[in-house]
C-alpha cells in the first residue's frame, strides 16, 4: 500500500521541478568546494616543491622566550649517542648591554661550545677567526654595523652588574639572527653564570633519509616532561592553516545553502500537501494511517532531497569543471582543474538529507494531524 | 471594484515566502560580500591610488614570493618625482603555532606610504633587530602584549627569529594581520640574503614622474649605466645593511600601479569583480527556484479566494498586479533583513577568526551595488513568479 502511495506522489507533475530545486543549491556547495580543493592542492604541490630542513629545537615547556628558557645540559650527551641524530648543539642565550666607547646597546649573546661548528652549520662567512679564550667572540656583521666595531675591537659586556672585555676576533655574515648576535664560548658564559650545567636550548638534525617521525617518537622518550620539541621551518602546518582557513569559511558558508535547502524541501512538502491534496484525501478513505501520511510526505521529500542532491554534486562538479575549461580557452593564463573527493560528495548529500528532514517535518507532522473529516480536496 | 481592500492573503503563507526570499538574499549578500571583500582587499594590499607603483619580479607565481634586487630602491629614491621607495620583504612564517606573514621593512621608508596608528608602544628604527611591531589582528589572534617574546619559525627558510613586541597598531587594512619587522628579519625568515627583497613599493609624483620612467631606471640600472662602484654613493637606506649590488635582466623587473599589479595576479586565476559577482548572482538564481515555488504555492493555496474575486468581476490582469502589490513590501523588507542577518553573521563568523583567507582576515563592508542587486533580484523574481503563475 505505501509503495503504491508513494508511487502516486511522484507519479506527480512537479517531482522533477523539486529534485531540481534541490539540486541546483547542492551544485552551488559542489562547485565552490571543488575549485577549493583544487587550490588547496596546488598549494599543497607548491609546498613540496620547497625543500625543508630537519633542524629542530629542544626549548622548555614553559618559557615564552629562549632567554628564558632552561634545558638540562646532560640531554646533549643522549642525543649525540643517538645514531640517527646528526648535529646537536647545545646553546646559552643571554641578553647583556655592550658598552663600547661610544655609547651602550642591549645585544643577545649565543654561548655555544664550538663556535667554528656553530658557524659551519649556519654556512656562514668569517672575516677573521673564532674565539679561543673565554674574553674573545665573534660578532655578527649587523652588530657590528650598528655599535661600530669591527675585528680587534674590544667591547665591555655587562650582564646584571659582571662586567667582562671581550675581544672582537671575527666578523660574520650568517644571513640568520646570529648576525645581530654576540657568539662567544660556553666558557664565557660560565664567567656570568657559574657552572650552571643548564642551556637555553639544544639544536639538533637528523641524518639524512631517516623517518622523522619515528625518530622523535624516540627522541621524545628520552625528553623530560618539562621540555618540547618544536622544528624550525614549519612549511607544511602553514600551508595546512591556510587551506583549513578557507576550508572553514566555506563550511560557515555553508550553512546558508543548507538552511536554504531546508526551506525548499518546506516547499516541496507544502507543494505536495497542496497540489497531491485529492490523492492524500483518497489514500486517507482508502483506510491508511495518519503515520504512513506523515511517512508519506517525509519519503517524498528525502526521496527528492537524495535524488537532488546526487544530481547537485553531479552538476556542481561538471559545470565548475566546464566553466574552468571555458575559461582557460578565454584566458590561457588560467589554470583550474576543479575536483571533488568522495567523502566530500557522501558529505553534501548527507548534509541535504538532514536538512531536508528538517525542513518537511512540520508539513509533514502538520499534515499527518489533520482529522480525515478536515483533509481538503 | 477596490479590491485592494480585501486582505484575502494569509500573513502565515506570506510569511513563508518571506522567510524564502529572506534566505536566497541572505545566501547572495553573504557570498557577494565575502568574495568582493576579498577581492578589495588584496587589491588594496600594496596600497590604493595611482600614484603607488610597485617594483616585482616578473617570474613570481604569486606577490608573496618574487625576490628583485634591493638596490634598485635607493636608484629608484634618487629619481625626481619620487616622494618614497620602500623595499619589502613579505615572509610567510609560524608564530604561537599559527600562520602569519611578516614584513621586513625599512621603517622611514615605509611609513611615507602607510601610516599606521599605534594604540600601544611605539615603532622601531632599523637598528632595533630584536623588534617587532603587531597588527591589531594578530595581536588579538596570538594573543601578545606589549614587551612579549614572538618565536617567529620560517616557512620557505630553516631558520627562526626571537623577537620582542615594541608597538601593536591599527592600519584598517590587511596589515593588521602582518607583523613588521625590520628588512632584514624579512630577509632571514625569507631566506634570502641582504641584495633581495620581495617587492619594492614606490609612491610618486604623478605630474612630475610616470611608472614608464621607472621602469627605464630599472633597465638602466640592469645595463650597468647608472653602476657605481662597491661603496661608493650613498648606502642602502642604513649603513647597517651590507650593500649588495645584484645583477639581473630588466626583462624580470615589472613596474605597475599597485592595485592593477595585485589585480593582474588574481586574473591569472580567474579572479575579476566581475567574475565574482557573476558568481553570486549564479548563486542566487540557482537559490531562487525556491522563490518561484513559493510564489506558485501562495498563488495556489489562495486558489478559493481567488475564485471568488474572479466570480465577482475582477480580472486576471487585476488580480495579479493586486497580489503583486501586496507582496512587493513583504519581498522587499525580507531582502533588507536578509542582509542584516548576512552582515551580522559575516561579522560574528569574522569575529570567530573564520573569515580569513591567506592569513588575513577579509574586510566586510556593504557595498551599494550588492544591495540594489540584491533587491532588484527579488523583486524581479517575485513578480515574475506571480505574474506567470495561473489564475483562474
Amino acid at each position: 500500500m505505501s509503495s503504491i502511495a508513494l508511487r502516486l506522489l511522484f507519479r506527480k507533475g512537479g517531482t522533477a521541478s523539486s529534485i531540481l530545486m534541490i539540486a541546483l543549491l547542492v551544485s552551488v556547495l559542489s562547485s565552490t568546494q571543488s575549485i577549493i580543493n583544487y587550490v588547496n592542492l596546488q598549494s599543497e604541490t607548491l609546498g613540496k616543491l620547497v625543500h625543508t630542513g630537519g633542524t629542530y629545537l629542544i626549548l622548555s615547556r614553559n618559557s615564552t622566550s629562549t632567554v628564558d628558557s632552561r634545558v638540562e645540559g646532560g640531554l646533549t650527551a643522549k642525543l649525540g649517542n643517538l645514531g640517527y641524530v646528526k648535529r646537536v648543539v647545545p646553546q646559552k642565550i643571554l641578553m647583556a648591554t655592550i658598552i663600547t666607547n661610544a655609547s651602550s646597546h642591549t645585544v643577545r649573546v649565543r654561548y655555544v661550545h664550538d663556535v667554528l661548528e656553530f658557524l659551519e652549520g649556519l654556512g656562514a662567512y668569517l672575516n677573521g677567526t673564532v674565539p679561543k679564550s673565554q674574553t674573545e667572540g665573534c660578532m655578527g656583521e649587523l652588530l657590528a654595523r650598528m655599535i661600530h666595531t669591527d675585528v680587534g675591537g674590544e667591547v665591555l659586556l655587562d650582564i646584571d652588574g659582571k662586567q667582562l672585555k671581550v675581544r672582537v676576533v671575527g666578523v660574520f655574515r650568517s644571513q640568520t639572527q646570529s648576525d645581530v648576535e654576540l657568539l662567544t664560548s660556553m666558557e664565557t658564559a660560565e664567567i656570568f653564570q657559574g657552572g650552571s650545567d643548564a642551556v637555553s636550548l639544544i639544536e639538533f638534525s637528523l641524518r639524512e633519509g631517516v623517518d622523522s617521525r619515528e625518530a622523535l617518537n624516540q627522541i621524545a622518550l628520552l625528553l623530560p616532561g618539562d621540555v618540547k620539541v618544536v622544528q624550525v621551518q614549519r612549511l607544511r602546518e602553514f600551508v595546512q592553516q591556510t587551506n583549513t582557513q578557507t576550508l572553514v569559511f566555506l563550511r560557515a558558508w555553508s550553512l546558508a545553502v543548507y538552511a536554504a535547502i531546508a526551506t525548499a524541501s518546506y516547499m516541496i512538502a507544502i507543494k505536495l500537501v497542496t497540489e497531491s491534496s485529492y490523492e492524500l484525501a483518497m489514500l486517507r478513505a482508502l483506510g491508511i494511517k495518519r503515520r504512513l501520511v506523515f511517512a508519506l510526505v517525509l519519503a517524498y521529500t528525502t526521496t527528492a532531497a537524495f535524488l537532488g542532491s546526487i544530481l547537485g554534486v553531479a552538476i556542481g562538479t561538471v559545470g565548475a569543471q566546464m566553466a574552468s575549461t571555458a575559461l582557460r580557452w578565454l584566458l590561457p593564463n588560467v589554470d583550474l582543474a576543479p575536483f571533488i573527493e568522495a567523502d566530500q560528495a557522501v558529505e553534501a548529500v548527507s548534509l541535504t538529507l538532514v536538512s531536508s528532514i528538517l525542513g518537511c517535518v512540520y508539513p509533514a507532522l502538520r499534515l499527518s494531524r489533520i482529522r480525515y473529516m478536515e483533509q481538503p480536496l | 471594484m477596490r479590491i485592494l481592500r480585501f486582505q484575502y492573503l494569509s500573513r502565515r503563507r506570506i510569511l513563508t515566502l518571506a522567510v524564502t526570499v529572506m534566505l536566497s538574499s541572505m545566501l547572495f549578500f553573504t557570498t557577494a560580500i565575502s568574495l568582493l571583500g576579498f577581492y578589495r582587499g588584496f587589491n588594496a594590499y600594496l596600497g590604493e591610488g595611482e600614484d603607488v607603483l610597485v617594483v616585482y619580479d616578473k617570474g613570481s607565481s604569486t606577490p608573496f614570493t618574487g625576490l628583485i634586487p634591493a638596490h634598485l630602491a635607493e636608484k629608484i629614491s634618487m629619481v625626481n618625482g619620487v616622494l618614497a621607495s620602500s623595499p619589502e620583504v613579505i615572509a610567510p612564517c609560524i608564530v604561537r603555532g599559527e600562520s602569519v606573514f611578516l614584513r621586513g621593512i625599512v621603517p622611514e621608508d615605509f611609513f611615507k606610504l602607510n601610516e599606521l596608528k599605534m594604540i600601544k608602544g611605539e615603532a622601531f628604527e632599523l637598528s632595533d633587530a630584536y623588534s617587532a611591531i603587531v597588527g591589531r589582528n594578530v595581536a588579538e589572534r596570538l594573543k601578545l602584549k606589549l614587551g612579549e617574546a614572538l618565536l617567529a619559525h620560517g616557512i620557505l627558510a630553516d631558520r627562526y627569529v626571537e623577537l620582542r613586541v615594541r608597538g601593536i597598531y591599527d592600519s584598517q587594512s590587511f596589515l593588521d594581520d602582518e607583523i613588521l619587522a625590520p628588512i632584514y628579519v624579512g630577509q632571514w625568515l625569507r631566506g634570502t640574503d641582504y641584495g633581495h627583497v620581495t617587492l619594492i613599493r614606490v609612491k610618486i609624483d604623478r605630474r612630475a614622474l610616470s611608472p614608464a620612467t621607472v621602469l627605464e631606471v630599472v633597465a638602466e640600472e640592469s645595463s650597468g649605466l647608472t653602476h657605481s662602484s662597491p661603496g661608493g654613493g650613498r648606502p642602502l637606506e642604513e649603513p647597517i645593511i651590507p650593500r649588495v649590488t645584484v645583477r639581473f635582466r630588466a626583462e624580470y623587473v615589472g613596474v605597475e600601479e599597485a592595485t592593477r599589479f595585485m589585480k593582474s595576479y588574481m586574473e591569472r586565476y580567474g579572479v575579476t569583480r566581475e567574475s565574482l559577482l557573476t558568481l553570486s548572482i549564479m548563486v542566487f538564481l540557482f537559490s531562487s527556484a525556491t522563490i518561484a515555488t513559493a510564489s506558485e504555492i501562495l498563488v495556489t493555496q489562495h486558489a478559493g479566494e481567488v475564485k471568488v474575486l474572479r466570480s465577482l468581476g475582477a480580472s486576471k490582469k487585476l488580480l495579479k498586479m493586486d497580489i503583486l502589490a501586496k507582496l512587493l513590501p513583504w519581498s522587499t523588507a525580507a531582502t533588507l533583513a536578509g542582509i542584516a542577518i548576512a552582515v551580522a553573521t559575516l561579522t560574528v563568523i569574522q569575529g570567530c577568526g573564520c573569515l580569513r583567507v591567506l592569513s588575513h582576515t577579509v574586510p566586510v563592508q556593504l557595498d551599494p551595488l550588492v544591495i540594489t542587486l540584491s533587491l532588484a533580484l527579488a523583486l524581479l523574481l517575485s513578480s515574475i513568479s506571480v505574474i506567470k503563475s495561473e489564475i483562474l
